[in-house]
């Protein structure tokens, strides 16, 4: 089974939120860039638990090669990390140009795949952590005709070697659901899978060495119209907040207790002890 | 005249409260003033009771239904095909979801197979000449982006739950009588087997109107009890953030956020939680917050109503019994 797993190198999300909330976020001149270079640039950490998945499919036994692909420039150290967790190949895909959206993105995965060896299953992150769009999975999947399972938190062979399937664990809003796609699928992992695994030593010095597969759009030999833009990005800003806390204190935690319970009383917002 | 602004939404949602259809009818209505175009509602599935009531409120001048016995259990195959044919044949302006569990995937499948530009998690669109701009949270919350899309073709966006308020247009007009459509589905074989449907078990957090939620300052699973316990009394349910779900402490069903459930109750209170921005998005829409954290400057205080700066293994028991106390007089 041959398995391509996407991935986005993004700012980390937490360190993004930290400002944020500190109110020291800073964009741009362009009115739309991130800039604090103390930010630091990671793999999105869905991407990393589509990789987990793929790799938790390889230990259960399933006879799987994996490849790892990005899109964007100067993806050496995610794709290297990519590597060290068990990566078979990793291939980097240069855009056309840097206006392009995650329909280019999308279009250009999925000339990669077509082009170069096919896949059984897609695995993708449910959503970047910077954009949080999550639309790339469904638009690959659109453009290679295959189903997108979404929102998985387990994936396991199924079917034969001759007719490959997968079982996949869906969390929905109401519990979970099991289903099973013929490959080729695309699937879409969320943070419940649980942690990702850490590189051992030997494999991250063994990945030091590796140079990533370079593809360019022109080797994909895609039509000009499939990579233009359909959405482009004008502005970006921070939201307010607005706060008016009222700060409730006393001596004792009981003291503290007993006003809050009165204030939620008062304003009718909880009316003690439930009916049933 | 223009191409119609359409809202779509898709009976086999339930994860879909009025207040939201009334939300994108809402915002359908502004942006279809604002290009000088019609609004229209496009129901997919069985109609629903509410509906022509809902549809004179928000001046749409025209109901259209598809229905067909493959789009009622909520599969996408059939769902997107339909609204390929549907769009095939209706050119439209834009095209608006509710962002939910299902159109979160179908609607970016929708904008693949026609070739058109797609936004999720918007909270607001402007009409700028030709072009829609449409502005959606980004980083979880942290900061909003505002996309432009031009057509050819329709601008496919889903709105964000509690991104804008219902408002019923003043002189709420007769409903349309709905249009029934026809689409041709026999050819649609959905790809994905269910093998075993998820099953709720028990009242739904999104539904809850208290939820006392629990986050790593309580710093053990033991004392998410404090938090089960605060929530019985109060006659709430329990949540969580999403550090607790990971660590196992609690099911995957009570995570709240961005990647959780986006809950709207009437008390949201929050013990040990900081008020990360990606948790935030699952419960700003509490009418009031209320805050315990150790830390007087938690983000959490921005957002809540109420904030009590302590320990919250300490304070939940109090509460508890202030609570019960309260219930008994
Ligand atoms: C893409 C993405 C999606 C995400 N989705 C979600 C989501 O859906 N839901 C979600 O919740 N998170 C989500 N997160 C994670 C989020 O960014 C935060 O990391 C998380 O919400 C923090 O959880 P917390 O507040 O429980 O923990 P912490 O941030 O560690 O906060 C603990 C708080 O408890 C306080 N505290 C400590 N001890 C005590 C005590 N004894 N009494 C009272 N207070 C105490 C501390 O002062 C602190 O403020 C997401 C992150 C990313 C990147």
């Amino acid at each position: 089974m041959r398995i391509v797993v996407c991935i986005k190198e993004v700012l980390d999300p937490d360190a993004v939120n930290a400002y944020a909330l500190a109110g020291r976020l800073e964009i741009g001149d362009d009115d739309k860039t991130l800039t604090q270079t103390t930010i630091p640039r990671l793999m999105n950490g869905f991407d990393e638990q589509a990789i987990e998945a793929a790799l938790r499919m390889r230990d259960a036994g399933t006879d799987a090669t994996i490849c790892v692909v990005s899109v964007g420039s100067d993806l050496t150290v995610p794709l290297r990390h990519a590597m060290a967790l068990g990566a078979d190949e990793v291939v980097a895909i240069e855009p056309p140009s840097s206006t392009g959206d995650y329909h280019t993105v999308a279009a250009l995965l999925a000339a990669y795949i077509r082009s170069h060896g096919g896949a059984d299953l897609v695995l993708c992150g449910r959503q970047a952590s910077d954009d949080d769009q999550g639309v790339v999975p469904a638009l690959i999947g659109e453009s290679l005709g295959m189903p997108v399972v979404a929102i998985a938190r387990d994936v396991e062979a199924a079917g034969s070697a001759e007719a490959p399937a997968v079982r996949v664990t869906r969390v929905t809003p109401d519990g979970d659901e099991i289903v099973e796609a013929t490959c080729p699928a695309v699937v879409t992992i969320s943070n419940e899978l649980g942690e990702p695994r850490y590189p051992t030593m030997p494999m991250k010095m063994a990945a030091r060495r590796v140079k990533p597969t370079d593809v360019s759009a022109t080797d994909l030999s895609l039509d000009p119209q499939a990579l233009e833009p359909r959405v482009v990005m004008t502005r970006q800003f921070v939201p307010t907040v607005k706060g008016d806390c009222e700060f409730i204190s006393g001596d004792e935690p009981a003291d503290v207790a007993d006003r809050l319970v009165r204030r939620l009383l008062e304003d009718n917002i909880v009316r003690g002890r439930s009916p049933r | 005249m223009t191409d119609p602004v359409v809202v779509c939404t898709w009976s086999a949602v339930r994860d879909q409260p009025w207040e939201e259809t009334e939300a994108a009818l809402t915002l359908g209505r502004t942006v279809s003033g604002a290009c000088g175009a019609e609004l229209h509602w496009l129901v997919v599935g069985p109609s629903l009771d509410e509906g022509p009531e809902i549809a004179g409120r928000h001046g749409v001048a025209r109901v259209d239904r598809i229905d067909d016995p493959k789009l009622e259990d909520g599969r996408p195959d059939a769902f997107v095909e339909a609204l390929a044919q549907y769009c095939a044949s209706h050119p439209c302006r834009l095209l608006l979801f509710n962002q939910n569990f299902a159109t979160r995937l179908v609607a970016p499948r929708v904008a693949g197979r026609l070739g058109v530009g797609v936004v999720m998690n918007g909270t607001d669109i402007e009409v700028d000449g030709d072009r829609l701009d449409v502005t959606a949270a980004a980083y979880g919350g942290d900061t909003r982006v505002v996309y432009g899309l031009e057509g050819p073709g329709p601008c496919v966006v889903a709105l964000l739950a509690n991104a804008v308020a219902p408002e019923p247009t003043e002189d709420a007009g007769t409903a349309p009588a709905a249009t029934e459509l026809e689409v041709d589905l026999s050819g649609v074989e959905e790809r994905i087997r269910v093998l075993e449907a998820a099953h709720t078990e028990g009242p739904r957090l999104e539904d809850a109107e208290i939820i006392v939620s629990g986050g790593r300052g309580l710093g053990s699973p033991e004392n998410f009890k404090l938090i089960e316990e605060l929530a019985d009394v109060l006659g709430g349910m329990a949540g969580a953030s999403r550090p607790l779900v990971d660590e196992g402490w609690i099911d995957s069903s009570r995570q709240v956020g961005l990647t959780g459930k986006i809950t709207r109750p009437a008390l949201y209170l929050a013990a040990g939680i900081s008020g990360a921005t990606q948790h935030m998005v699952g419960c700003s829409a509490a009418k009031t917050i209320v805050a315990i954290n150790t830390d007087p400057d938690a983000a959490i205080f921005r957002h809540a109503r109420y904030g009590i700066v302590g320990d919250c293994t300490e304070l939940l028991p109090e509460l508890i019994r202030a609570a019960s106390e309260a219930g008994d007089s």
